[in-house]
């Protein structure tokens, strides 16, 4: 494998002439429908540009394949590396093999943990993950409240892979917002992980719903398990515009349920921007220029009400 | 030298006195064992106040004093990757193992769903068209045929290298493993294909998949238990040598056993995509493995020669019912995979101490 790699790096290397920029992007895992929009982020932004060519490599969710692949990039003389973390509490090493090697990066999506501590030449694009969650939450309350559930309402809450911090921080976001005084109404009847899955969302609400407990909303870390949920609603026979069900990602999958009245909530993460925005950053270390250590491109709501504006968004 | 003989029907001596049930009324009076103890739990537990899993004496929800709709997840959430248990059984039957079902799920619902589309979604264009516009609408027939034909290639390339250049089956079709995911993720770079046609969304909707893998246990139940093909199957699982030797083309037969496992994983593809309305390159992670441990908890041997598809329904019942009951009793999600390894393990030790004392002496 590594063979493999360093004679592509080489062969990259030979193939492509002296003025271009070389990009070595390192993505977490390639089949993610959220990063493999970040990543044509990437590779579009990049196949419009004169002289930037951008090598991609998948770490296959393995923290030392990642590794690996950033020390190929660094002794295949690459410009600039860009790198979607596998694990963000590992990324320690990744800062010091670059920065030995005097290579400037850029890590995307995942923040690092020592993203406070990160040398001149290396930077962090992403969203803040505080917000989506948040955004969800606070919008299905408001909706409850608004459906004349004030004093007191029901939820389950679908939570993505366990290990995955995006599952943890917007978990944590649900519970944050259900503990305001405007929002603590909400009783979380139950909280399961159904692994961002629909399959698994899917046969999780089925199993909820044989319980026969009374409940008016669930709140998902993600749109994927948001459609599992309201595929075994609609088959128990159950009218959606009674249950408030949200979701995070805004897929094209989520926003044409949300058109035809099913989802009621989802947030937009904008992948493509990510994307774009990390490639801006590489080059502009790459050629010796500052940047903003910590580039935050906002999460979105999305309802029903502006859904017009993201058809075509991600 | 009479026991001897009966290495041909499986390696095991037929003693009355010591089988006096067969294996798979084991497997059945464990289900029941978990059952009783969930339903001991949910009395038990403070916070359950004596809810019970199965029955709901509140008739008035479906008439009945069962829990029909517990009744009915605890089945259909097993039934996919049970289609694949069927399969893969009658491989590890032979003697072989098949890791490469659940990367193949993903290749094949990828595959599929792509001839599969709907010009219109909500009016518009379907936003996640794979091929151009000849690719919309197809007859349903269509997709179908086009996932067995990949899932009998796939097959057809393991049982190829397995019978022919003799490399174990756990390294074919871990290579196969790789193969497979590489492709799911190649067909679209990665992005989920969505939108089927009503036709194809009708395969797997409400309790359709429950009902492919009952057809499917019952067909594979019967060709193993009274065709030619069984018989070979479990020869061969039973002694390789002496099967060839009593004039059975193993080779052939190796290959037809590998397709016919990795066309079951490719229809429970096509049940899967259906079912969820989309395909994803990730899909069937771990299936191939909850596959063989359904296999095993219902009684099939890994040494081959043993096993039988009502023993892999069983087994996939119990994981259903597993599944079901740590819902049911709310149980914190941190410790379902401890608690799902240990049921596992448990059952699998139990089984190997049975064995050993029914063919002790």
């Amino acid at each position: 494998m590594k063979k493999t790699l360093m004679a592509a790096g080489l062969a990259s290397m030979l193939s492509t002439t002296a003025m271009a920029e070389n990009i070595g992007v390192s993505m977490a895992l390639f089949d993610d429908n959220f990063l493999t929009v970040l990543r044509n982020g990437i590779q579009e932004m990049a196949d419009g540009m004169d002289g930037v060519d951008v090598q991609i490599e998948d770490a296959q969710n393995d923290v030392a394949r990642q590794l690996d692949q950033i020390n190929n990039f660094v002794a295949s003389g690459v410009d600039a590396i860009i790198v979607n973390p596998v694990d963000t509490s590992a990324t320690q090493a990744m800062t010091d093999a670059a920065a030995a090697a005097g290579v400037p990066l850029v890590f995307v999506n995942r923040q690092p943990v020592n993203v406070d501590t990160l040398p001149d030449n290396q930077a962090f694009v992403a969203s803040n993950e505080i917000e989506s969650g948040t955004l969800e939450t606070f919008e299905i309350c408001k909706m409850l409240r608004a459906q004349g559930l004030g004093g007191g309402a029901k939820a389950y809450v679908m939570m993505g892979e366990l290990s995955n911090q995006a599952a943890v921080q917007r978990t944590k976001d649900v519970e944050d917002i259900l503990g305001i005084d405007m929002c603590n109404f909400i009783e979380v009847i139950d909280q399961q992980t159904a692994n961002w899955s629909r399959e698994q969302a899917n046969s999780l609400m089925t199993n909820w719903l044989s319980s026969g407990e009374e409940f008016h909303a669930v709140i998902a870390n993600n749109d994927e398990m948001a459609l599992g949920a309201i595929q075994a609603m609609k088959a128990a026979g159950i009218d959606m515009a009674d249950v408030v069900v949200g979701g995070v990602d805004a897929t094209q999958d989520a926003l044409a349920a949300m058109q035809a009245g099913d989802l009621d909530v989802t947030v937009f993460q904008n992948a493509a921007g990510q994307g774009s925005g990390a490639l801006n950053a590489a080059i502009a270390l790459a050629n010796g220029e500052d940047v903003e250590q910590k580039v935050y491109i906002p999460f979105e709501l999305v309802t029903p009400a502006n859904i017009a504006d993201y058809l075509s968004a991600n | 030298m009479v026991d001897k003989l009966s290495h041909g029907i499986g390696g095991l001596t037929y003693d009355k006195t010591k089988r006096a049930w067969p294996n798979e009324a084991n497997v059945f009076i464990a289900l029941i064992l978990i059952i009783l103890a969930f339903e001991a739990l949910g009395q038990i537990l403070p916070y359950m106040n004596g809810q019970s899993m199965l029955f709901d004496f509140n008739t008035s929800r479906d008439g009945t004093i069962m829990n029909i709709a517990r009744i009915k997840i605890i089945i259909l959430q097993v039934a996919i990757i049970g289609i694949i248990a069927l399969g893969v059984t009658q491989v590890i039957i032979s003697g072989g193992i098949d890791l490469s079902s659940g990367p193949l799920v993903g290749a094949t619902a990828m595959i599929v769903m792509s001839f599969a589309q709907t010009e219109l979604v909500n009016g518009q264009l379907n936003p996640k068209a794979v091929f151009g516009a000849w690719s919309f609408d197809l007859p349903v027939i269509v997709p179908i045929m086009v996932g067995l034909v990949f899932g009998a290639f796939i097959g057809g390339i393991n049982g190829f290298l397995i019978a022919f250049t003799r490399i174990p089956p756990f390294i074919a079709t871990l290579g196969m493993f790789l193969i497979c995911r590489g492709i799911s993720q190649w067909w679209t770079k990665g992005q989920p294909v969505s939108f089927p046609t009503d036709a194809f969304a009708a395969i797997g909707s409400g309790m359709m998949p429950v009902v492919w893998f009952a057809m499917l246990a019952i067909l594979l139940g019967l060709i193993m238990k009274f065709t030619v093909y069984g018989k070979h199957t479990y020869a061969i699982g039973s002694n390789e040598d002496a099967a060839r030797m009593s004039g059975i083309n193993v080779r052939r037969h190796k290959i037809l056993v590998y397709m016919i496992a990795s066309m079951f994983a490719a229809f429970a593809a096509i049940v899967l995509s259906s079912k969820n309305l989309t395909a994803q390159a990730g899909m069937g992670q771990f299936y191939e493995l909850y596959a063989i441990a359904m296999a095993v908890i219902g009684g099939v041997s890994l040494k081959g020669g043993r096993g039988s598809m009502i023993g892999t329904v069983l087994g996939a019942m119990v994981f259903g019912v597993i599944q079901s009951g740590f819902t049911f009793i709310k149980l914190d999600a941190f410790y379902q995979l401890m608690a799902m390894g240990a049921i596992i393990i448990g059952a699998v030790v139990l089984d190997q101490y049975r064995q050993q004392r029914a063919t002790a002496g």
